[in-house]
């Protein structure tokens, strides 16, 4: 995977649940923080939406990287969303690399709506280790 | 002009590389001891000692294809209107299936009279059917579950094969059945086998004579509409049935496709791909009534399609060349020489009181 | 145990229940098939040995009558499985338990044979198989041609049972051992692992019956492998489409496939896909000390949570 252009976009694709870390990117936009521009945000109602299969698929059909934003544990807006959400993409996370791709590829977190300055650095920090791995194809791989 | 070729063992190698350097060549590999017919490529075990585990029938007609691909753009001139453009995918190439067994060449012939000789030919089919040669080989034993010999096939039948070989201790006799087979033997390789066509035929005789025929009163499938129509039958003879499509996908004869779109944004493809009438969504309505709703609807018409619609559509030819595929796959030994078997004439009388279809 | 005993079990059982489920002889000798038993004549025909590999639970939920079901220990945990999750009334279910020491797995018995036709097959009390094959006779160890299932079997006496023919038996093997081929596979590199998965994965003939023979896959007709609506995988056969499946049924498992190993033994085209599930649950394990189908009382994990989980550690990026 070496030989790629640094700067050359790739695609990652964030599922942000509505009510924390939607807000969070909110929150950078607002404050002007800058951030790399390869993410793709996908808004869903609460991290417990996210369903370990939607990142399966992203991640099969041509995504580089996946990031699941949520609210931090305790402070779900339905309450416990993000505590099924967690056993969930642990599960995941666990199971991608017997699959074969390496799990530094999908990576989850919590993100409150206060916290713009934390979500600039996590989207920094993902990039750069998605742009480390360079893209995932994994027809390419075969 | 040879009439009989013979092929020496040493040989064989050289003769499909031969045939590689002008067709694509589909033969008979293992992988992890499951043969399947792929193209020919160095390095692969070809497996000619037992039938293929997957039919050759996606060679000519693949378990998925693209019937043609379009785009959409806005119409230069009026751009509140959208132009659609279609792009043909009809590009087949010279093909030959080398180690079909007779089973699966006959199979060919039951599709031939639906996509090719019928009122609406299928010019994929067609494409496809009348670029390929197909290369049959004798069976030197039957497997668990084959009754090729019952249904009208046999395990040296020619019927779709275009040459016939029969494999003897030291090499190979090739029989040509039809005029792209003779074109096929102007090969070198190729010696004349007349001497040997004897010993062929004799093999071809006493291997004939191991096929099991499960039809035990009536030698053929012999249906009886009474027990065909009764709702009890199938319950009883298919409690057992998983409803998965490893019967029909495996099947040298079935045919059933269905067509969807694959449209990413503003372009995709119109895809044909295998159907299979063990699962729920073949007959679902878009209303939500499904006429064949359980597993007994299912089966029951896998049963009448092969040994009832089509011999009433087609002179009486069973759509069932009897290779055993779906008897040794099945995940619960469905055996449907059995029922078929038991629907027979002679048990309209007793089967009902009794326990119908039971293995 | 003996025979004569089973079908004592199962002529009284029969009194109670609309249906038995058992095994009888299949098509050849080395294959057994269901029997659905609603008469005392057909009790005759039930038939127990080591070609007796099915999970009969799998037929359950949608019977909705009362059944009795013959179950070995595997098959057991089915059961309790489907008693966590609420898919069968145990007062309609009555179960028969036979202790098992050991199915064959009808594919390395047809690869140790080298693919000749079995003609007759018998087994012994000490383990042995005597195989008759059209090319001559052998004798094969029945562990060299088990499932990978049996080897390291941990319930070889069913945990739940109305009736239990035959004595109890412990598990000799050691409980460590379990996922020791899942530990061993996942220390590949990822590229190796990547390949090996797109190698098996695109023989797949996406006939399903991986699926349909599973006992946890209840969706059955309205599986999102099939739906246009959402479109979760196309009818194209890439090689995509078909892991995408995999992982579908692997992660609609994930906290209750029982291990029954129906997934694999089914497959037509020989593909492993039983290991994604077992991957799974050995980090159920691990994370949530969760075994599938022991304890009805137990939830599934992926059911629950924590408000504190002590074995989940925030991850750092990269």
């Amino acid at each position: 995977m070496s030989g790629v252009d640094p700067k050359q976009e790739l695609r990652i694709v964030g599922f942000l649940c509505n009510w924390c870390s939607y807000g969070g990117a909110d929150t950078a936009g607002v404050s002007r923080f800058k951030q790399p521009t390869d993410l793709r945000i996908i808004r869903v109602p609460c991290s417990g939406r996210v369903d370990p299969l939607f990142v399966v698929k992203a991640l099969i059909n041509g995504a580089d990287g996946v990031l699941v934003s949520g609210c931090h544990p305790r402070d779900c807006h339905y309450s416990d969303g993000n505590f099924y959400a967690r056993r969930r993409l642990e599960m995941l996370k666990r199971l991608l690399s017997f699959l074969g791709i390496d799990n530094r590829r999908f990576h989850y977190t919590w993100i409150s709506a206060s916290e713009g300055a934390r979500w600039q650095q996590t989207v920094k920090d993902f990039t750069e280790v998605i742009h480390k791995l360079g893209p995932l194809n994994i027809k390419r791989e075969a | 002009m040879i009439e009989i070729g013979f092929l020496k063992k040493e040989n064989l190698q050289a003769f499909l590389k031969e045939l590689a350097s002008k067709y694509t060549v589909y033969a008979p590999f293992a992988e992890e001891d499951i043969v399947t017919f792929k193209p020919l490529a160095e390095g692969k075990d070809l497996c000619l000692d037992r039938p293929a585990n997957l039919s050759p029938k996606a060679v000519i007609f693949p378990q998925c294809e693209t019937l043609f691909k379009y785009s959409f753009s806005k119409k230069e001139d009026s751009p509140d209107k959208v132009d659609v453009k279609l792009e043909e995918t009809m590009d087949f190439e010279d093909t030959v299936i080398f180690g079909a067994r007779p089973c699966d060449a006959k199979g060919f012939t039951v599709y031939d009279r639906v996509y090719k000789d019928s009122d609406i030919p299928d010019p994929y089919y067609i494409g496809r059917r009348e670029k390929t040669v197909i290369i049959g080989f004798a069976c030197s034993s039957p497997s668990p579950g084959c009754f090729c010999v019952a249904v009208g096939g046999g395990p040296a039948d020619k019927e779709g094969s275009d040459i016939l070989i029969t494999e003897l201790l030291n090499g190979f006799v090739l029989e040509p059945v039809t005029e792209k087979g003779k074109a096929l033997m102007q090969s070198s390789l190729i010696e004349d086998g007349k001497a040997s066509l004897q010993e062929a035929q004799k093999k071809q005789e006493d291997i004939k004579q191991k096929v099991k025929n499960p039809f035990t009163k009536t030698g053929s499938p012999q249906i009886s509409q009474k027990i065909f129509n009764e709702d009890e039958f199938w319950e009883k003879a298919l409690s057992k049935c998983v409803s998965c499509a490893a019967c029909t996908f495996l099947c040298p004869t079935c045919y059933c496709f269905n067509i969807t779109d694959e449209t990413r944004l503003k372009e995709g493809e119109r895809i044909r791909s295998w159907d299979a009438c063990m699962f729920f969504h073949f007959t679902l309505e878009a209303s939500g009534h499904n006429p064949r709703p359980t597993k007994f609807h299912r089966f029951k018409n896998r049963v009448g399609h092969k040994f009832v619609y089509y011999p009433e559509k087609y002179n009486g030819v069973i759509a069932c060349c009897g290779c055993g595929r779906c008897i040794r796959y099945c995940p619960v030994s469905v055996d449907i020489s059995k029922v078929v078997d038991d629907l027979s004439e002679t048990n309209a009388e007793t089967n009902l009181t009794s326990n119908g279809g039971k293995a | 145990m003996s025979m004569e005993m089973l079908r004592e079990v199962v002529k009284k059982v029969l009194n109670e229940v609309d249906v038995v489920i058992g095994y009888t002889e299949g098509f050849d000798k080395i294959h057994a098939t269901p029997l659905f038993i609603n008469t005392h004549e057909q009790v005759e025909k039930l038939i127990w040995s080591p070609i007796c590999v099915h999970n009969l639970t799998t037929y359950l939920p949608s019977l909705k009558k009362k059944v009795g079901v013959i179950v070995k220990g595997c098959d057991s945990r089915t059961l309790v499985q489907y008693m966590q999750e609420g898919l069968i009334n145990r007062e309609n279910i009555k179960i028969i338990g036979i202790p098992c020491s050991g199915v064959i797995s009808v594919k390395r018995l047809i690869k140790a044979v080298d693919h000749a036709n079995i003609e007759d097959i018998s087994f012994e009390k000490d383990g042995k198989i005597n195989v008759k094959t059209e090319k001559g006779d052998k004798t094969i160890m029945l562990s060299d041609v088990m499932p990978d299932k049996c080897k390291t079997c941990q319930y070889p006496t069913p945990v739940v049972y109305d009736h239990l023919v035959g004595e109890p038996i412990s598990s000799d093997k050691p409980k460590e051992s379990v996922y020791g081929d899942i530990v061993e596979f996942d220390k590949m590199t990822l590229g190796d692992k990547l390949n090996y998965w797109l190698k098996e994965f695109d023989r797949c003939i996406r006939c399903y019956a991986c699926r349909n023979a599973c006992p946890m896959c209840i969706c059955q007709d309205s599986c999102i492998a099939e739906t246009r609506e959402p479109h979760w995988i196309s009818q194209r056969l890439t090689t995509q489409e078909k892991l995408m499946f995999h992982m579908i049924h692997a992660v609609h498992l994930a906290g209750r496939c029982v291990e029954c190993g129906e997934c694999e033994r089914v497959c037509p085209m020989g593909i492993p896909v039983n290991k994604l599930k077992r991957k799974i649950n050995m980090d159920m394990k691990d994370l949530f000390d969760y075994e599938p189908g022991i304890n009805p009382d137990d939830k599934p994990p992926m059911y629950t949570f924590n408000v504190d989980e002590l074995k989940i550690k925030e991850h750092k990026i990269g």
